[in-house]
């Protein structure tokens, strides 16, 4: 097992170098410049240049890629090239409120996702299966801004129960406050994932309950209920282990719409500022965060898998 | 494995979706903005100031976070905005008239190449040092320092050579001029200063981090800032315009500018900027102020005389081009109302020192545009004409201006593009291949600052326009200490530029406000482009 992951970890260090070339590459394909971010008509070509040779964007690509990479091995994420920040800071600035957020809604989503998952997965083709299956269908396909500002509208602003946007209340720093703050945008971003996961766990249900084991508990006796959530869970599970390791990627930066449309100050719309203005040792810097735990994430999933499937042992 | 591959691609998919979708710029960028349709709306004036109280706190509404808390370095609106209540300046100008700030007074000498600064008496920043002339040196000593990336600087250079600031006493500086510039009030206009003792030793002043907690001379001192989320700012009992009667400024981040309509409605913002097309819906809740005000700024559909086909050189075809559109129907395409956007005809805008819309201008009359074009030899012109994708006022005005230019035998490639793109190749002097694209500029009240956009090979001259009688008077009026001189010339180019059609001028276009009813002060507060308040101090709860 510890060779099996420090194999793994080794393999990420060409994995990630792999990423930042191509991300780097992308960002310098694409039109546009990061001086043209704050460029207005009334500034002189002189001070855009020599802005342009400070900052070293004047030197070719490879090499800005090079001295990147130079600094970074060094543990240096560079510079904002917008607000000359330290990049490492704003992420770590950010990360708490997309964390905090993400977590709630994937754990949120996963919670109700099993027990729906299995009564659609029993009950196939009946009416509770389509019913669970068309709101799926509508969480999936349902635009989250669409969402978003329709919830804003019924709830801050209809009903006044809820604060419309932001995380606190101004000068305001409670718990209590942040979860209120929290609350439309989780619950978007819960009903787009529970969407997602009720459909894998409805189909693996659905794939299980063929099972020999399933029959053989019929033929004990044992009531529908008992072996659905004693024996069948169990199995059911596993596919979810995998879900949760590949949305480790999205705990960073997977939720840039709503947290644009909330104002929640987190990575996405951090992210979003990022590429606006072509700064790319910010967009650099939360790409690789994102790929590590990406890879993080499906390195502790396979290890649970193993623990959890003991079949699986044997063939890695 | 192949699924740990696709997650990889979906990542990089995503980082090249998001770049490629990317808007470059926010400020006042050169592209166009403000959206189409929507109903149309009064003008209020502000409502007659009762008593001013004290107390009370005020929220504006943003669309970003500040780039950067230092007035050197801020080119953003809203770090522009929030440095206006932070950092006083020194004096500022409107129609033409100075009000002074930190500073009491300043003199021109006798040649014109010495100005004398007065600062008032008693100054302190926001931690209660002094503020003196040496803090006013050290600003533009840092402005003029070639490692500071400052984007003042070029204006500190009259022909490449530098104005020197010099410490007389310590409420005096004097500015020695290389040579007799009156554009310097306007350059001076720009500069807050920034506190010498807490820069002197920072070797970077942009990457400094006490830019994090900045100390000003403004009326609001800084209080908390939360990332993504809201800054505040508290009274500054010892500002030199006396208390302000709010507690405390906050401006608070809402990215997304429906959710941001909605937050203004529900109270949670006090202050915001509209689209033409929400001003009815904030209207029928009657709990706000709608002003509209002008920003200074100048749309125009821009001719590149520099294409390959060298179509539009001739200043003939611009004429006729000019003729077959109509400026009066563009507004109601681009802006919904005259409301919001009075039209142009000068290139100078209406708050420029000797503005004159008494021009001759080329507007709505195909039949003149067919047979200039007849005269002028050209048939079968065709024009490439680039557009913003997702730009309504862009995206509706090319419409527009295809169908009317077809009128006259003229045929409109519309070539659409990401932003990004877009600026790229308009800020592009070499780019030949188009003719035509819609854009705007603010550029100040000193007409020196058009220099750079119609001189021949000037560093922003996008249309390429050449006129060595303009050059030879733009030259003049920046060196004429005179004001009934400089203001001739500058009529004259006015009238020159408008017979050349280097672009056609559509429309100064407006800001529109929404201030909360429970507001008051706000015409003492002077509504500024860009910054909205220019004096945040004067505005009381009601």
């Amino acid at each position: 097992m510890r060779r099996l992951i420090i194999r793994r970890l080794l393999q990420t260090v060409p994995m990630l170098f792999f990423v930042s070339v191509v991300c780097f590459a992308m960002i310098k394909l694409a039109p546009g410049d990061p001086v043209l971010s704050f460029v207005t008509p009334n500034m002189h070509a002189e001070d855009i240049e020599r802005i342009r040779h400070n900052l070293g964007l004047d030197q070719p690509a490879y090499i800005q890629y090079l001295i990147w990479l130079k600094e970074l091995v060094r543990g240096n994420f560079g510079y904002s090239l917008v607000n000359h920040q330290p990049v490492l800071g704003q992420i770590m600035d950010r990360l708490p409120a997309t964390a905090g957020l993400m977590g709630s809604a994937i754990g949120l989503a996963v919670l109700l996702a099993i027990p729906f998952g299995l009564w659609a997965g029993a009950n196939r083709n009946r009416w509770i299966d389509r019913a669970i299956n068309f709101f799926s269908y509508l969480g999936i396909s349902v635009p989250v801004f669409w969402l978003a500002i329709l919830l804003i509208y019924l709830f801050a602003i209809h009903l006044h129960w809820l604060p419309s946007m932001g995380m606190r209340t101004i000068g305001v720093s409670s718990a209590a406050d942040v979860i209120r703050h929290g609350l439309l945008p989780c619950v978007v971003l819960t009903f787009g994932f529970l969407a997602v996961y009720v459909r894998y766990i409805r189909s693996s249900t659905i794939g299980q309950l063929k099972e020999d084991y399933v029959q053989i508990q019929y033929a004990f006796g044992s009531s529908k209920t008992t072996i659905l959530f004693r024996h069948v869970l169990k199995h059911v599970l596993l596919p979810v282990i995998t879900l949760l390791g590949m949305s480790m990627g999205d705990l960073v930066a997977g939720a840039i719409v709503t947290e644009t449309v909330f104002s929640w100050p987190g990575i996405g719309s951090l992210g979003m500022t990022a590429v606006r203005g072509m700064d790319y040792p910010l967009i650099m810097g939360i790409t690789l965060l994102s790929s590590v735990l990406l890879i993080l994430g499906n390195l502790a999933a396979d290890i649970l898998y193993s623990i959890v499937d003991p079949r699986i042992k044997g063939s890695r | 494995m192949r699924k740990r591959i696709s997650g990889f691609m979906a990542l990089i998919l995503l980082t090249f979706l998001v770049s490629a979708c990317s808007g470059a710029n926010n400020a006042a960028s050169p592209s166009a903005s403000a959206s189409v349709s929507g109903a149309p709306a009064q003008s209020q004036q502000p409502a007659a100031s009762s008593v001013p109280k004290d107390g009370g706190s005020l929220i504006i509404g943003v669309a970003s976070d500040p780039v950067i808390l230092n007035p050197n370095y801020a080119g953003d609106r809203v770090s522009l905005t929030i440095d206006q209540a932070l950092f006083a300046p020194l004096f500022q100008v409107n129609n033409g008239k100075k009000t002074f700030y930190l500073a009491e007074s300043l003199t021109p000498s006798a040649d014109n190449l010495t100005y004398t600064l007065k600062l008032k008496d008693g100054l302190t920043w926001h931690d209660g040092e002094k503020l003196t002339a040496d803090d006013v040196v050290f600003t533009i000593d840092s402005i003029l320092d070639e490692k500071q990336n400052s984007f003042l600087r070029a204006n500190f250079l009259i022909n490449g050579k530098p104005i020197k600031a010099v410490k007389v006493d310590d409420l005096t500086v004097e500015f020695k001029l290389p040579q007799v510039s009156p554009a310097f009030e306007a350059t001076l206009v720009q500069v807050s200063p920034i506190p010498k003792h807490i820069f002197q030793n920072e070797a970077n002043i942009e990457k400094s981090t006490k830019n994090a907690a900045p100390v000003g001379s403004g009326p609001f001192k800084f209080k908390e800032y939360k990332t993504g989320e809201y800054l505040t700012l508290e009274r500054f009992d010892n500002y030199f315009g006396g208390k302000p009667h709010l507690d405390s400024v906050t401006y608070r981040v809402a990215k997304d500018a429906n959710a941001a309509n909605l937050a203004l409605q529900n109270g949670e913002i006090n202050v915001k900027y509209l689209d033409p097309q929400d001003v009815a819906t904030i209207q029928a809740t009657n709990n706000f102020e709608i002003l509209p005000y002008s920003e200074g700024r100048l749309a125009y559909l821009m001719f590149n005389a520099n294409s390959d086909t060298g179509a539009l050189a001739k200043k003939e075809v611009r004429q006729a081009l000019s003729l077959a559109l109509g400026r009066d129907e563009i507004i109601q395409t681009a802006y919904m109302s005259k409301d919001y956007a009075d039209p142009a005809k000068s290139f100078l805008t209406p708050d420029a020192l000797y503005y004159t819309n008494d021009v001759p201008t080329y507007d709505n009359d195909a039949a003149k545009a067919k047979e200039l074009l007849q005269a002028a030899g050209v048939s079968n012109l065709k024009l490439r004409f680039i557009v913003q994708s997702g730009n309504k006022v862009q995206e509706a005005v090319s419409l527009y201006v295809q169908q009317k230019l077809k009128a006259v035998g003229v045929d409109v490639e519309l070539q659409n593009m990401d932003s990004s793109a877009w600026v790229q190749k308009f800020i592009d002097l070499k780019a030949k291949d188009f003719e035509l694209a819609l854009t705007g500029y603010i550029m100040g009240y000193d007409p020196d600052a058009y220099r750079i956009l119609y001189t021949t090979n000037a560093s922003s001259n996008y249309s390429h326009y050449s006129n060595p009688e303009v050059d030879k008077l733009l030259n003049e009026g920046a060196g004429e200490a005179d004001t009934t001189k400089r203001g001739d010339i500058y009529k004259k180019v006015q009238e020159i530029v408008a017979e050349d059609a280097p672009i056609y001028p559509i429309a100064y276009t407006k800001t529109i406000v929404a201030v909360s009813r429970k507001y008051g002060g706000l015409e003492e507060a002077v509504l500024k482009p860009v910054v909205i308040f220019e004096d945040l101090s004067k505005i009381y709860l009601k």
